[in-house]
């Protein structure tokens, strides 16, 4: 009886072939587009999922509280490891490591002769055991016990092994040496693969801790500084079992309290700094820490994909339900011949759900010969380590073959059910099946709106993210972002010698007669390496203490940037910190309410600082965080980037091309040894709006995806309407009714279900779109215009679409529709 | 004695009045009759043919067929009862668009549970005997209509029924057609197939053994 069902089904098939095609394409599509996106989400979702009792483990983060602002740093002082391992209780391993800058690594070859660079190496830490206890690598050479607990050892993984050393044999490796930045000598005495599975834990080489603990460091590492945080000292500690965080988290406020350097003038003050213990689980998600500069993924971002993926593949499924059931109801007088011929009406059920079943078996089929295609279109957004196999996981087949079986039946059991319920005689004498009446027409319409709805949510939510940002792009952020290339310069973290070649290029760039100003400042306006510390100001009023964003700039940066000076003056060239120029913002927050009083105050450092200027505001980061207190001081030592502003370029000009490889040129001549690695500032500044980009995009195709298979439902849905209305559409031409008319007909109905849905959808999208602006300090409004132009648009689509059926059915000769019987 | 109808009317409430469509009927039919229900359009003649065929329920009366109290039986029992004695014959053939003139022959014997090389040798069978071998894996929309009739009878005939009933069987067909399709019931009748037609044709009722007139949906005596 099989067999029968999959003949007439696939006949049925052929015989409407665009109407079946439409309707299984539907499917496909958003079938495959969901399980594209749920792949991405997945994939993040999968992060540090694998470690070994991963829900004992903790990393110990730091917030510092002010009066108005609070600041986490996934860091904490240095000390507090040692501390930790001496007299807190209730953890099964505690380790600490240390995230180290790129380094220029030489591989000294066994004669000593023929030795190998390598450049701005990264993913480097310097740890000891414990970090093995807690994480589990697979150790090829040495042991977790001995690899790291004397100076200058370091363990590699197999992967960088291979970089540095070829294709040695691992047992070789151990007492080979390695020279960082041509200082830091450091021993192989281990090798240990990388680990396996999605993490954040990308490390690749692990010095010991020991190394940067020896005297020449502790210039650069404060081993008994309780007073500072620095992200790249990371705490992480395993749990015992039944112990629960806070525990720890109380011992670390004693352990704090004891050790915390106290305000000699205040010592009873207040602690307003606090360790808390972070889950594993959240690192890869928690924005207010950082994965050790790794790339964050955003839940509620995830959890928004998902919904869209949730949307397509519901559009998909109503599509197809609807289609199958318009077309079912055609074969009404099938099922009253098959009665008459003594089918039972089990029998029939089993064909119609059978029949559906192959319907959404070949959609399947097609869905998979879709995904490359798809995985395509969504490459930017696909993290690595996702293709086509990744279908191949159990989870997603056995989804897919629920969702094959759920879709059987909804789209099977309504002529199943409803079709076989009619009594044959009346089937054949044609008085029923008139689907446009009834409740089925109901469903069908209920079913079309809803895809509407969903349609025209994505639609107004596409643009609103587009419109903000535009909005965050084009936005007066209080600087010039054009024509400013910059870049850094050679900064020997190890060294203790000065190089000071920078001012010898500085001054050679001076010379360059196209180069408009030049700045040796620190960061850019803009960036995302920020450095903040603790200031205190004491006002007429009152003393204030708060976290300030601390920059570094010369007197020419200001001019360079066009940033404007609202009261006071720039910096003087200065070696060392001797004046401050504040932000807006710290002036307000000062209480100052112009910004003229601010200058002439004092910051107390550990010597007392004036201020001599104030600037406007702008904004250092995303528009999406608020302006924080800011204050840039002059100092040449940390002066290390060079800031370029291009003259104007001619359209179609090389201008630009000549300057730059003018400035390669100097550039080359004083650091022959380096790389020449220029960013435009404006390229930084679009970076910063880089996962809006994405989501936007995303977006973008969910939305085509999504209306494109709306249109196919309703092209669907509106041949088999006009199909219905053959003989009343002949009768009313006959009676005189024009092509228009009757093209007004067919629409008017469809046409309302669209601007109903208009109805459901803008208030849903404006709450949850208003809702997703909040998390903007700076946002776009959302204008009428974004309703209107999706209602209309959505209109004039739909519109279009039906008219590839009704403009034939409404032209054609009514002597063909009224012939037959 | 095939069926015997006892007093059976059939009636739609319109407005709280009855309108008849059969009134009080009576009739018996032997086994290897060969009746034409005759009357003008509404009289009743395709209700009464499908009270007979069981596709439709009277209002009342009695309905027995063989040793079977129709009137009482339930929808499952009396798909059983018909599908296993009853071949039907209608006036637009109703045969299925997806399948082949093979597969609509073959359809009856799948409800019957018969198994497959057993249909295969009976539609074979019915093929040579209507001599439409050449046409078996044609579609119905690529037939004449009298090829499509005589499939639409080899399909009412291929479970082997003791009743045939057909609905103005020659009404779509011309007159060469229609005379083909009466000379092959009557030779079925004489095979011993019972036959109940509806027809509008005074000829093709004189090719009947008796002949029962309808007004208003009483037989006319």
């Amino acid at each position: 009886m099989f067999r029968t069902f999959f003949k007439t089904g696939l006949r049925s098939f052929q015989r409407n072939k665009i109407f079946s095609l439409i309707n299984i394409s539907g499917l496909a599509i958003g079938l495959s587009a969901a399980l594209v996106i749920y792949l991405i989400v997945q994939h993040d979702f999968s992060y540090d999922k694998f470690h070994k009792d991963g829900d004992r483990i903790y990393r110990v983060t730091s917030t510092i509280k002010f009066p108005d602002l609070t600041i986490n740093n996934s860091g904490l002082p240095l000390p507090t490891y040692k501390a930790v391992l001496n007299e807190a209780t209730g953890y099964e391993a505690a380790a600490h490591f240390e995230t180290l800058n790129e380094a220029k690594v030489t591989v000294v070859s066994n004669d000593g002769k023929s030795n190998v660079s390598f450049k701005k190496q990264k993913e480097r830490i310097a740890t000891d055991n414990n970090y093995f206890k807690i994480f589990k690598y697979k150790w090829l050479a040495g042991s977790e016990k001995s690899s790291l607990s004397n100076p200058n050892q370091l363990v590699l993984t197999a992967d960088r092994a291979k970089v540095y050393f070829g294709n040695i044999p691992v047992s070789e490796l151990p007492g080979r040496t390695i020279i960082y930045d041509d200082s830091v000598t450091a021993t192989v005495s281990g090798i240990v693969t990388s680990l396996q599975g999605n993490t954040d834990f990308i490390f690749q080489e692990f010095l010991s801790l020991a190394t940067i603990q020896q005297k020449n460091f502790s210039n650069q590492y404060g081993w008994d500084e309780w007073g500072n945080i620095n992200s790249s000292s990371q705490l992480f500690v395993k749990l015992l079992p039944g112990h629960k965080p806070a525990e720890l988290e109380k011992q670390l406020a004693v352990i704090r309290e004891r050790y915390r350097t106290k305000d000699k003038e205040n010592p009873n003050k207040k602690d307003d700094t606090k360790h808390n213990l972070q889950p594993l689980a959240d690192i890869h998600f928690n924005a207010d820490f950082d994965a050790f500069n790794n790339r964050l993924a955003h839940k509620p971002t995830l959890y928004g994909l998902l919904a869209v993926a949730a949307f397509l593949l519901l559009l998909g499924c109503i599509n197809f339900i609807n289609l199958t059931t318009a077309q079912a109801s055609k074969r009404a007088k099938e099922i009253g011949i098959r009665k008459t011929m003594g089918s039972s009406r089990p029998a029939l059920m089993r064909q119609f759900l059978g029949e559906s079943f192959i319907l959404t078996l070949i959609a399947t089929l097609f869905c998979v010969a879709l995904t490359p295609f798809i995985l395509k279109i969504f490459a930017d957004f696909i993290p690595e380590g996702i293709g086509f196999e990744s279908l191949t996981q159990p989870h997603v087949i056995a989804f897919i073959i629920l969702l094959m079986i759920a879709v059987t039946f909804i789209a099977g059991i309504y002529p199943a059910f409803f079709l076989t319920r009619f009594q044959p005689v009346a089937v054949l004498k044609n008085q029923v099946i008139n689907s446009n009446t009834g409740s089925k027409a109901w469903l069908r319409k209920v079913l079309t709106t809803a895809q509407f709805t969903i349609a025209q949510f994505l639609v107004i939510a596409t643009l609103i993210v587009g419109k903000q940002i535009h909005y965050s792009m084009n936005k007066d952020l209080g600087y010039n972002k054009d024509a400013i290339v910059l870049f850094n310069t050679r900064w020997d973290f190890f060294s203790d010698k000065e190089d000071n070649r920078r001012f010898v290029l500085l001054d050679k760039l001076r010379a360059i007669p196209e180069i408009q100003q030049v700045s040796l400042a620190g960061n850019a306006p803009a960036s995302n390496s920020t450095s903040s510390s603790t200031f205190k100001v004491q006002t007429p009023e009152k003393l204030v203490e708060t976290m300030v964003e601390v920059k570094t700039a010369d007197s020419n940066f200001f001019n360079l940037y066009g940033i404007k000076v609202i009261a006071g003056r720039t910096l003087a060239p200065s070696d060392t910190i001797r004046e401050y120029v504040i932000n807006e913002t710290y002036a307000k927050f000062l209480g100052f309410k112009n910004p003229a009083d601010a200058v002439g105050q004092f910051i107390e450092r550990n010597w007392k600082v004036p201020i001599v200027g104030v600037v406007a505001d702008f904004h250092p980061r995303s528009t999406q965080s608020a302006i924080k207190p800011l204050a840039f001081s002059s100092s040449r030592s940390m002066s290390r980037v060079i800031h370029i502003l291009l003259p104007e370029n001619e359209a179609g000009g090389n201008k630009w091309k000549n300057t730059i490889a003018k400035i390669e040129k100097e550039y080359k001549a004083v650091y022959p040894e380096e790389d020449f690695n220029l960013s435009f500032f404006d390229e930084t500044i679009a970076a910063f709006y880089k996962s809006e980009q994405n989501i936007s995009r995303l977006l973008r195709w969910a939305t085509g995806l999504c209306i494109f298979i709306s249109c196919l439902g309703l092209l669907g849905l509106v041949i088999f309407t006009t199909n219905q209305r053959v003989k009343e559409i002949g009768v009313r031409k006959v009676l005189g009714a024009t092509v228009v008319q009757i093209i007004t007909l067919l629409s008017k109905d469809l046409l309302l279900l669209v601007v109903l849905a208009f109805v459901i959808a803008s208030p849903v999208a404006a709450y949850v779109m208003n809702s997703w602006l909040q998390d903007y300090s700076y946002r776009t409004d959302m204008s009428w215009w974004v309703f209107a132009a999706t209602i209309i648009g959505m209109l004039v689509i739909a519109l279009l679409t039906l008219s590839l059926r009704t403009i034939k059915s409404a032209s054609e000769n009514p002597v063909n529709a009224l012939r037959s019987e | 004695m095939l069926l015997e109808l006892k007093g059976i009317s059939k009636w739609i409430e319109q407005g709280g009045r009855r309108n008849f469509i059969l009134k009080d009927i009576n009739l018996t039919v032997e086994k290897g009759e060969f009746i034409s229900i005759m009357g003008p359009s509404g009289s009743g003649k395709s209700t009464l043919l499908n009270v007979i065929g069981m596709l439709d329920d009277a209002s009342e009366g009695s309905y027995q067929f063989l040793h079977e109290n129709v009137h009482l039986l339930k929808e499952k029992s009396k798909t059983a009862l018909y599908k296993r004695y009853i071949g039907f014959v209608f006036q637009a053939y109703h045969l299925i668009d997806e399948l082949t003139v093979y597969e609509n022959i073959e359809t009856p014997l799948i409800y019957q549970d018969i198994k497959g090389s057993e249909r295969k040798a009976m539609v074979a069978d019915m093929l040579d005997r209507f001599n439409i071998v050449g046409k078996k894996d044609l579609f119905p929309t690529q037939l004449s209509g009298g090829q499509q009739q005589l499939v639409g009878i080899a399909r009412a005939l291929i479970a082997k029924p003791e009743l045939l009933l057909a609905d103005e069987p020659t009404g779509n067909l011309n007159s060469k057609q229609g005379e083909e399709i009466m000379e092959l019931f009557a030779e079925l009748n004489k095979n011993g197939v019972t036959v109940i037609q509806v027809t509008h044709s005074e000829k093709n009722a004189t090719y009947g053994s008796r002949i029962i007139n309808l007004l208003d949906g009483h037989i006319q005596h």
